[in-house]
């Protein structure tokens, strides 16, 4: 299982922040727990090789990518297999890029190493649009060996939707990217005809603290563009988990909970939802079998710079769902004793203007059970007089055969969520307010 | 006024559903390049001056009951655009002049926008 965030800029990008060399951006995505990363400048691939040196140092995956503008304005994700293919791309790019930067309007576009150190300045215009259509762009990326993805369909600007109006009747595009401000399930719905396409979230990043803002979980045997395009296909069992908005959907925050208790040895995890839309009230529960807590673990349990775990941290976790809470006009609460467990209760008011979304439960538990398959998940999410139950062991009664970790068995489990959570949705009826 | 009557004024050639230009009425006008903003906000019967020449603008026009599309600054259609504009009967003008004053002189022609909200 892994995090990815596949779509960031460098300093090269004129519009991008300076602090975004090579080894800053690195730093940030190692900062931000993800796996891998993909650089993707505008219309150049200069400052790959750099930050796939300055990955290497920080065990960070760097997959080489380019975000190509369209004659049309409409920006196209290319990633590439391999630096080579990456640099083919830029090639054919620079062809049909007219025009010369002018630092002083556009931004300055800068080639650096793996140490900071700037190696020169590119001249293209690389902030303009390439004489290539869409459909040229789609068809180059593929030529040369890489994916194509349209850049954040969700902005009005160089989104293919917003510059087209519509997707193109048949253009080959390998998925469809949605930007931070887009969660997962609004997604869905508002692109449901374009719905054949798979769903990336990532962070779009200009600057340090926007990497890995959004990103997208993915079940590959290594981060590599290879192994990324058979999870956009679907092929050979690699698998598209879900996505979503680690600072801001609470289903992530829950999904860290979540990893906190099985890292500390839980083998059982309930998770509950609650949703009283008339008596204005959103609990979140989280209960683990795990070792639980002394009293003095407890106490700081809430101090973001406390934590238990040895190896690295996936987010903020519990500090940060405390402090969505007391935003939203609730609170979190833990009990626990040593040898029995621990319940996390957090508490908010639903319809409060400062409630983060609940984002995407769908991620969380296919997360939960791709990575730990042997985990026995209770998941319960109620809103008013309706409920959907999904309990791990009698999927995995269902399944006879097949592992619950195994392609069938996460199909099976995304079928499950996916019946159950829009059947609620629609019993609620309008009653939910629309999140985004 | 049909579309047909305005191409000289406006320096036009018309490369699309020749005839249908000659039968449609201009009811009013609409300038944008971002199609899901022409979506939104043109209407039935405007014709369309843009610079986009994807076939997409064809099926936006298509979609609103546009009278036809001008294509300005001398931009040439895509060979699929004009295809599928002869098989929609959506005509589609290309002319020299930029999108300012295409529109100055539909304007001056009693050509009208209006207010979007």
């Amino acid at each position: 299982m892994y995090a990815l965030d596949l779509h960031t800029h460098t300093c090269l990008s004129p519009c991008a922040e300076l602090d975004m060399h090579p080894a800053g951006l690195v730093g940030a995505a190692v900062r931000a727990t993800l796996d891998a990363v993909a650089v993707c400048d505008h219309n150049s691939a200069e400052n790959i090789a750099a930050t796939q040196r300055a990955g290497r140092s920080g065990s960070l995956a760097v997959i080489p990518g380019m975000e190509v503008t369209s004659e049309e304005e409409v920006h196209i994700l290319g990633l590439f297999p391999d630096l080579e293919s990456a640099l083919a791309m830029q090639s054919r790019v620079y062809r049909s890029l007219p025009g010369r930067n002018d630092p002083d309007v556009f931004g300055m576009q800068v080639v650096a190493d793996e140490y900071a150190q700037v190696l020169g300045f590119n001249d293209c215009l690389l902030s303009g649009a390439t004489t290539m259509s869409v459909e040229r762009v789609v068809s180059s990326i593929h030529d040369v060996g890489g994916i194509a993805v349209a850049s954040h369909v969700d902005r009005e600007r160089f989104g293919i939707i917003g510059q087209l109006g519509m997707i193109p009747a048949g253009l080959a595009l390998d998925g469809l990217e949605v930007s931070a401000r887009t969660s997962l399930p609004a997604a869905r719905t508002r692109y449901a005809r374009e719905v054949e396409y798979p769903l990336l979230c990532n962070s779009d990043a200009h600057e340090p603290k926007d990497v890995g803002r959004a990103l997208t979980y993915m079940f590959l045997q290594e981060p590599t563009t290879t192994e990324v395009a058979m999870a956009l296909a679907g092929r050979n069992g690699r698998k598209i988990l879900g996505g979503g908005r680690p600072m801001e959907d609470l289903a992530l925050h829950i999904l860290d909970i979540a990893q906190n208790s099985i890292e500390a040895g839980a083998t059982e995890l309930d998770i509950e939802l609650a949703e009283e839309i008339a008596a204005d009230q959103f609990v979140i529960e989280v209960r683990d079998n795990g070792p639980g807590m002394d009293a003095e673990s407890l106490a700081r349990a809430t101090d973001p710079f406390f934590t238990t775990r040895k190896t690295r941290r996936v987010g903020l976790g519990l500090p940060l769902l405390a402090e969505a809470a007391r935003a939203a006009g609730g609170g979190l609460s833990i009990d626990s004793k040593p040898g029995a467990g621990v319940r996390v209760r957090a508490t908010f008011r639903h319809g409060h203007i400062d409630r983060a979304p609940l984002g995407d439960i769908e991620t969380t538990l296919m997360v939960l059970v791709a990575g730990h398959p042997d985990l026995r998940l209770r998941f319960r999410h109620q809103i008013g007089e309706r409920e959907f139950e999904l309990d791990s062991g009698d999927l995995r009664a269902a399944l006879e055969d097949a592992e619950l970790g195994s392609p069938e068995g996460l199909a099976l489990l995304r079928e499950t969520i996916r019946r159950g959570e829009s059947g609620l949705a629609r019993e609620a009826g309008g009653q939910a307010r629309s999140e985004s | 006024m049909t579309l047909a009557e305005t191409v000289d004024r406006i320096e036009g050639t018309i490369l699309a559903a020749v005839s249908e230009a000659a039968r449609r009425e201009v009811r009013g006008g609409y300038v944008g390049d971002l199609l899901s903003d022409v979506m939104a906000n043109s209407r039935e019967g405007d014709v369309w001056v843009t610079i986009q020449k994807h076939v997409n603008v064809v099926a936006v026009a298509q979609l609103q009951g546009m009278a036809g599309i001008v294509l300005v600054n001398g931009r040439q259609p895509e060979p699929d655009m004009l295809k599928r504009a002869e098989e929609e009967h959506i005509p589609v003008i290309s002319t020299p002049l930029q999108a300012f004053e295409v529109a100055g002189i539909l304007h001056s022609l009693g050509i009208r926008g209006r207010r979007t909200t």
